[in-house]
């Protein structure tokens, strides 16, 4: 109902907020499915409800509010009768008809359509819902709510040190803050006893009164194991907050989960419950703790709540991020300039140190204010795992890990269609039909699991499945057939053979499904994962399952380059490729069989590759007594690039050729010179051929 | 740019002590396919407490048992000239005492043979 040209303002808002609260439905409603626990939701359910019908009614998109006034209506008697048979399931496939309406209907306001959706089928079944327990409502059910509320209890038990001792030893340290910290490190890790101790010597620096479990880390090599299956705890004082002990433990190697509280003096000891329940020296039974995974300062898990927030046009964070790399050259221009290079310049050391750090956190904040959680991407895959299971009639549950690891906003968007892709994939042709699994032994219900964790600066995220993984021989045959195969079959690594699948048009299906088949699909995926400059790796085990990784790098890297030039264009070749660059004379230059030029430089022969032939570059420099050869290695073949001239050394930040710039082999980035210009970067590997 | 993310960092000079010739290469080829640029090799430990102080780098990995002067004496001689020093002891399986002890004199990490990428990797960069 929006007057002349402009649209409503409010609208907008509506859009927004509505779509937010669907989604928290959806992911609540999938959650109580999967627990089979309805009674924590059904409140947020109602309240949820409320909200959208009041904003709908606001808005005049009566067919949302009526809708969403009938699950209202629902959820309000099952507030107060929770405990009655209810057919849930019943219930829950209605509720995620309604979010696929609504969200149906936002998308055509959102595109200025008419929200002409008739939601009276759905508002009728939900009815009839309500009728069937109103029928049923026996009277007692009343009573049902106030049974004590079931609370969940965290148990701790620990054999670390008798109760007493600690809290003597923490009287002294009233003032201090007593902490409790569970390390759990990577899997396949290795020595996991060293490098606790590794943990506790750093530790040593900012904490005191250590405690820790397994003590005995350096003498016995069991504890090993004990860290493996349980963790390494510990328990100390320290004058630092929260934020900075939390910053103090995300540089360790090979963390794979850490929960860090405060403890109270009664805390520090234990909560035992149930002491005949006691088995072990130490189980943790419980946690739910936000992670800590990425390098950044937390975002969405701290402020839980009140958010204050800011809308910011994401082109200004992008400029934002330019400066932030050519701030980060610059200071290195100048506190390594070469003409102080020489002098002793204490104070000044000094002051340009604590400049670098400034700039360091500078940079942490800038790319933290890009960094967006996985978490909602991951979560839309719930409701795919379960939308396909029913269709194809396989049981398959999914499993999410490190959802709280953060990604840079430009990233999100690309991987969201990849990810559904292969998990659609593994849906179809990975998890076999839950007969076929118990046949091969397995566990009726086929698992997938979506993980995201942090690797130096790159974030990997997995996607295993538990079925029946890649025919080999299949994706060889068919390789074979579409004439893919250049290499002599013996030498093709697994690896190499599964890396087929994503070649445009490759499938093995006979037959073509719903969901896939067509063999459009994995090439697209990996289309989508090499636009944001990630890298895909499959690995498989036919009959056990398959994994797939997407590795998406973090950082640009600062490099030490040569800049050349050849014509107007200019160059840059990495440093470390140079071996030497020298000038030469016409009568050391020969021509072989092919007509290529080589040069002999003590006793070894080096092609001659000129740029401004390889590249068709307009340059009055053709002789090559006017220009000079730099000899250039790569994996231990050498090559000698002829350019016009040398411009001199300087650092470039490597920044990757935009989108809509074609492949070229040789090229591997570009950077922005100090007057502006572009300097193309040199990939010595794809020029030597 | 139409693609525009991603941090700035520096590839972080390293310095690998090992009196393996083939050690130092498998280790050098390794580092250089990521942030790092081998800056230099030094055969013992005197040689690697000569060469940090000319090269000063990011990182040294440091064998633990060599000729001349092994990798825990050279570890602690390192940290005395800078006390920032950040070194990675390379050690084989079994080690694990000596380890230990140059985790007391200040080393950072460990990393084993044979070298496996990822934890090289994963090691390095949480330094």
């Amino acid at each position: 109902m929006s007057e002349n040209d402009g649209r409503d303002p409010m609208l907008d808002l509506y859009i927004l907020e509505t779509y937010n609260l669907i989604e928290e439905l959806e992911e609540i409603i999938l959650e109580s499915e999967k627990e089979k626990d309805y009674k924590n939701s059904i409140d947020t359910i109602f309240r949820i409800m409320h909200t959208i019908k009041g904003n709908s009614a606001m808005m005049f998109f009566d067919n949302i509010s009526h809708l969403a006034h009938s699950i209202e209506d629902l959820f309000d008697y099952l507030r107060d009768n929770s405990e009655l048979n209810v057919d849930y399931p019943a219930i829950t496939d209605l509720i995620l008809q309604s979010i696929d309406f609504i969200k149906n209907q936002l998308g055509k306001i959102g595109n200025n359509e008419t929200s002409d959706g008739n939601p009276e089928e759905l508002v009728s079944d939900i009815r009839k819902q309500l009728e069937i327990i109103t029928v049923e409502t026996p009277q007692e059910s009343k009573e049902s709510k106030n049974q004590a509320d079931n609370e969940e209890h965290h148990y701790y038990v620990s054999s670390v040190k008798d109760c007493n001792e600690i809290l003597e030893g923490e009287l002294q340290n009233r003032l201090d803050i007593r902490y409790e910290v569970v390390i759990f490190f990577k899997e396949d890790c290795g020595m996991e006893n060293i490098r606790a101790f590794t943990v506790i010597h750093r530790l040593k620096n900012l904490a005191y009164d250590i405690i820790y479990f397994p003590e005995d880390i350096v003498e016995n090599n069991e504890t090993e194991k004990v860290i493996r299956e349980n963790g390494f705890r510990i328990i100390f004082s320290s004058k630092r907050d929260m934020k900075e002990i939390k910053k103090s433990f995300k540089g360790t190697a090979f963390l794979s989960k850490i929960t860090i509280n405060p403890v109270s003096e009664e805390e520090s000891c234990t909560k035992i419950e149930n002491i005949e329940e006691v088995k072990s020296s130490l189980e943790v039974v419980s946690y739910r703790e936000p992670q800590i995974a990425s390098k950044n300062y937390s975002s969405s898990s701290e402020s839980q709540g009140k958010h204050n927030m800011l809308n910011v046009s994401v082109e200004k964070l992008d400029m934002l991020m330019d400066l932030m790399g050519e701030l980060v050259i610059s200071e290195v221009m100048v506190t390594n300039n070469p003409e102080i290079a020489s002098l002793n310049l204490d104070s000044f050391k000094k002051s340009s140190t604590h400049l670098r750090k400034i700039i360091d956190n500078l940079q942490d904040v800038v790319m933290s204010i890009r960094m967006v959680p996985l978490a909602p991407t991951f979560k839309k895959m719930n409701r795919i795992v379960r939308d396909m299971s029913k269709k194809l009639g396989k049981e398959v549950e999914i499993v999410l890990l490190g959802e709280d690891t953060e990604v840079d906003k430009n990233i999100i968007e690309h991987i969201g269609d990849p990810l559904m892709h292969i998990i659609r994939n593994s849906l179809d042709h990975g998890i076999e039909a839950p007969e076929d699994r118990i046949a091969a032994g397995k566990n009726s219900i086929g698992k997938i699991t979506l993980q995201a964790e942090n690797s130096g600066g790159d974030v990997n995220i997995i996607i295993k499945d538990d079925g029946k993984g890649l025919n080999r021989e299949k994706i060889l045959m068919r390789a074979k057939e579409h004439g893919l195969i250049d290499k002599p079959e013996g030498e093709l690594t697994d690896k190499e053979i599964y890396s087929f699948i994503f070649l445009p048009g490759f499938s093995t299906k006979e037959q073509v499904s719903e969901f896939s088949g067509r063999g459009v699909g994995m090439d697209v995926v990996l289309k989508g994962i090499e636009k944001v400059r990630g890298k895909v790796y499959v690995d498989s085990t036919l009959g056990k399952g398959t994994t797939i990784t997407i590795k998406i790098p973090l950082t640009l890297a600062i490099i030490d380059g040569m800049t050349i030039r050849v014509g107007q264009s200019i160059y840059t070749i990495p440093i470390m490729s140079i071996k030497q660059s020298f000038k030469v004379n016409e009568k050391d230059v020969f021509k072989d069989i092919d007509g290529n030029e080589i040069i002999m430089v003590r006793g070894q022969c080096y092609n001659i590759l000129r740029l401004h032939e390889r590249y068709n570059i307009e340059t009055e420099v053709r002789d090559i007594e006017k220009g000079i050869l730099v000899m250039v290695e790569n994996e231990g073949k050498s090559l000698c690039v002829f350019a016009d001239e040398l411009l001199g050394e300087q650092q470039v930040v490597v920044k990757p050729l935009p989108n809509y710039i074609k492949k070229v082999k040789g090229i591997g980035g570009c950077n922005l010179l100090g007057d502006g210009s572009i300097s193309l970067i040199l990939d010595i590997g794809g020029l030597i051929p | 740019m139409v693609f525009n993310c991603g941090r700035v960092v520096f590839m972080r000079k390293v310095l690998i002590v090992d009196d393996a010739l083939f050690i130092r290469l498998t280790l050098k080829k390794m580092l250089e396919k990521y942030n790092f640029q081998v800056v230099g090799e030094a055969g013992n430990g005197i040689e690697a407490i000569k060469l940090y102080k000319e090269l000063k780098p990011d990182i040294v990995t440091m064998d633990v048992t060599m000729p001349e002067m092994d990798g825990l004496e050279a570890v602690q001689m390192i940290r005395n000239i800078d006390g920032q020093a950040k070194i990675v002891m390379v050690s084989a399986m079994g080690q694990r005492t000596m380890v230990v002890k140059a985790i007391e004199s200040g080393a950072s990490g460990f990393i084993v043979k044979p070298f496996n990428e990822a934890h090289v990797v994963e090691t390095l960069n949480n330094l």
